[in-house]
């Protein structure tokens, strides 16, 4: 019995940018929410997870099998589905052929079995009815859902998702936000995202990162009680809050240490990854 | 942080070796589709199978010599192998081009294994060129005509040649990742290797490229070619498996089993060029049995019809149709040349091997003709007005210093039982003319007419008066007498005359 992930002080310099510093998790079946700003090393931090760059310090583990060693790189390869940021594909190829080719290089040899895979994951994705159609003819919500089914073929213990929502439209999104749910169940999805209406909606877990650290890791509702008394409104914007918006009714929404008196607000998931990422002394602004 | 414990879920799979070289095949087998679907390689492959119709439908007027078929082979694979290396070089880049390269990078299957992957997945092109060259030389040794033995080297250099042209582009993918560098490779190579003249064979260096096809109008026995093709298959399947090799281990596959392979296939490139190159030059022995063929050839005999008729043991077979042509003159020819034996004789000129035209001197036996070792088309009325020659003057020497009206007769004789008499005249005349004075074509020393046997030749194939048969027979002793002018054969035989008196300056 092996935890699905578990890393330690895990660290990654590109020259004298510490892209990762000390980061240390443990992840479990589930959908676990990747929140950060842009540069915060969650990218980094999933490329170091998918085996796809070494971390040069600090070491982890997948389904108890350790990357550092070729041979356990390779099983964690076999036990791994990654969404990357952004995924390319063969245009030329249809939908079918691009999840097939995936399977290969994840070693699925029978062409029986294999097949029989690619169809069900084009099916968990709802892409049966159109996996003849070449990936050039496909709208980009359906390509976004391709590369879903390419990460999920073989059925993978440990998937990576990579901002998979980015330019999708809301339908779209929340269509991807199903897949996802189902996908997380029985598996351990880690999915980076700048939408904290995933994670709300979605994760079970949430990890906020900032320059490189972890600097909140908890459930959802953890990171929203961390605004708890610390989200009021006003009729001007409070200078002293530490990020502050006019509200569809006219009012403030002001995130940060309250002045005595304030109409406090019902805090959400953002505000208290606002006040994460403050608390870690990351620049918040609204 | 929480630490829930899981079961691993991979579930237990064949050993590693064995699940990797599966899925490299699987790979291949997924990349061989593509190609073989692919643009460039379907045309390439459809021009292939026409041009082989087309070519073999009347090839060598169906009777082939089969250790000449067998380098017919060669050519047109090339065409394939270009269009393999064009798809093979596409798909080795596809992953850069479309940015697919940091996903698959941390798939279980590494990129040299894929490399791996894109260099098996051209043996499939290679092993349908095979059919094909086997479908194309099956052909022509199913012909009734066939003679000779084909050479299973040189008819696995088309195939080696696709397999080493596939190899090359998967090198040349990996090597620059740029989708142009394949096509410009594909550019050079037409120029130099298809639409080039192409090498003769005859210096060492000329055999390193694919296919030295050398072959001349007359065909040698296999064993006085002289082609090192052999170590020429070595050669290219050792260059084939080198440049795959070298792909995989640029791509980083640099396992003792690779490192072994491409050492090994190196050690066949440069064993396979360096013995190549070293048969390009004939040996004493070679040189000694062209000389022997050339000059008293160990023939093989056989009796028909009461002539002799012997061949070198690869033509046995066809002295029976040498002897059809035979009969046929003789049974309309008159006097003694009606049933005089002759010695039918097949001779070449081996000494320079094949590739050459040599000429072949006349012989000055009575009642020897020869015959050489292509067979059809323009070969036949060549060969018949040798023997009518040799029935008429006597000899071969004689028959091509014939100037008087006995040409007439030579030329009866030789093209009037033919299925097209005059489409055969027009064809055994060098300059494809049936008007004016020419040359008439014989497998030695070559024959000559003037206009007025020309034009008597003619009347007498288009509308033969009623009873020219007979009066070949009836007037045999005259028609072939020495110094019978053009008039009078002319007159003999039913038909006008010349205008102009017989003149062997014409």
């Amino acid at each position: 019995m092996t935890p699905t992930v578990s890393a330690s002080g895990l660290g990654l310099s590109y020259g004298r940018t510490r892209a990762l510093d000390d980061v240390s998790l443990r992840l479990t079946p589930g959908v676990t929410g990747l929140l950060g700003p842009n540069g915060a090393g969650k990218t980094t931090l999933l490329r170091v997870l998918a085996t796809a760059v070494p971390a040069d310090r600090g070491a982890f583990t997948v389904l108890g099998h350790d990357p550092g060693t070729s041979r356990g790189r390779q099983e964690v390869r076999r036990r791994l589905g990654y969404l990357p940021q952004t995924p390319g594909f063969h245009p030329d190829f249809t939908a079918f052929e691009f999840v097939d080719y995936v399977a290969i290089l994840k070693e699925l040899a029978d062409r029986r079995e294999r097949h029989r895979e690619v169809r069900r994951v084009l099916a968990e994705v709802d892409l049966g009815d159109v996996r003849g159609r070449r990936i050039k003819k496909l709208s980009g919500g359906m390509r976004q859902r391709v590369a879903l089914a390419a990460a999920l073929v073989g059925d993978p213990g440990f998937l990576v998702l990579d901002e998979p929502t980015v330019g999708l439209d809301p339908e779209q999104r929340m269509r991807f936000r199903e897949l996802i749910a189902g996908a997380g169940e029985g598996r351990t999805v880690l999915l980076s995202t700048h939408q904290t209406e995933d994670v709300a909606m979605l994760c079970h877990r949430v990890i906020v990162m900032a320059a490189g650290t972890v600097c909140f890791d908890g459930t959802p509702a953890e990171l929203t009680a961390r605004a708890a008394g610390r989200v009021w409104s006003s009729t001007e914007k409070d200078p002293g809050a530490k990020a502050g918006w006019r509200t569809g009714t006219g009012s403030f929404r002001n995130v940060g240490d309250p002045p005595p008196g304030a109409e406090p607000a019902e805090p959400t998931l953002e505000d208290g990854y606002l006040l994460a990422l403050d608390d870690a002394g990351t620049e918040v602004a609204a | 942080m929480s630490a829930v414990l899981v079961e691993e879920s991979a579930p237990v799979r064949a050993p590693l070796h064995d699940r990797r070289a599966r899925a490299v095949l699987a790979l291949a087998r997924f990349e061989a589709r593509r190609l073989l679907l692919s643009v460039p390689v379907v045309i390439a492959f459809v021009a292939y199978v026409a041009w082989i119709v087309w070519r073999t439908r009347d090839s060598w007027d169906g009777h082939p010599v089969l250790q000449d078929a067998d380098r017919a082979t060669q050519s047109m694979p090339m065409l394939v192998g270009l269009a393999v290396l064009l798809g093979a070089a596409r798909a080795v880049v596809r992953s850069e081009r479309h940015g697919t390269e940091h996903h698959f990078s941390v798939l279980v299957l590494r990129p040299w294994h894929r490399m791996a992957g894109h260099a098996l997945s051209v043996v499939p092109a290679a092993l349908l060129t095979a059919v094909c060259v086997a479908g194309q030389f099956g052909w022509e040794a199913l012909k009734a005509g066939a003679v000779g033995h084909g050479s299973p080297a040189e008819l696995a250099v088309g195939p080696l040649t696709v397999l080493a042209f596939g190899a090359l582009g998967v090198l040349v993918g990996r090597l620059t990742m740029a989708a142009f560098a394949a096509p410009l490779l594909v550019v050079v190579l037409l120029f130099v290797f298809v639409l080039g003249t192409g090498p003769s064979g005859a210096s060492g260096l000329s055999w390193l490229a694919p296919v030295v096809a050398t072959t001349g109008p007359d065909p040698l026995p296999s064993d006085l070619l002289g082609r090192p093709a052999a170590w020429h298959a070595l050669y290219l399947a050792g260059a084939a498996l080198s440049l795959a090799l070298l792909a995989v281990a640029v791509a980083g596959g640099r396992t003792a089993a690779v490192r072994a392979g491409l050492v090994l296939s190196l050690a066949a490139t440069v064993t396979g060029g360096i013995l190549q190159a070293g048969g390009a030059t004939p040996s004493k022995e070679l040189t000694a049995a062209r000389e022997r063929a050339s000059v008293h050839p160990e023939l093989t005999c056989a009796e028909h019809g009461g002539s002799r008729y012997c061949a070198f043991p690869e033509w046995a077979p066809r002295t029976g149709t040498w002897a059809g042509v035979v009969d046929r003159v003789q049974a309309v020819a008159g006097g003694s040349a009606h049933d005089r034996p002759l010695v039918v004789r097949q001779r070449i000129d081996a000494r320079y091997g094949p590739g050459t035209d040599a000429a072949i001197p006349a012989l000055t036996g009575a009642g020897q003709v020869t015959v050489g070792t292509a067979w059809g088309g323009n070969r036949v009325p060549e060969f018949s007005s040798a023997v009518a020659a040799v029935l008429v003057a006597g000899s071969e020497a004689a028959g091509s210093e014939l100037c008087d009206g006995r040409m007439v007769t030579v030329m009866w004789l030789s093209l009037s039982w033919q299925d097209d008499p005059m489409g055969a005249l027009r064809r055994v005349r060098l300059d494809d003319s049936v008007t004016g004075s020419a040359i008439v074509l014989s497998p030695t020393d070559p024959l000559s007419m003037t206009e007025g046997q020309t034009d008597v030749v003619r009347r007498l194939l288009e509308n033969p008066p009623a009873g020219t048969g007979a009066r070949v027979t009836e007037h045999w002793a005259e028609l072939t007498a020495p110094g019978v002018t053009t008039a009078r054969v002319a007159e003999l035989l039913g038909v006008p005359g010349p205008k102009k008196a017989d003149s062997c300056e014409d």
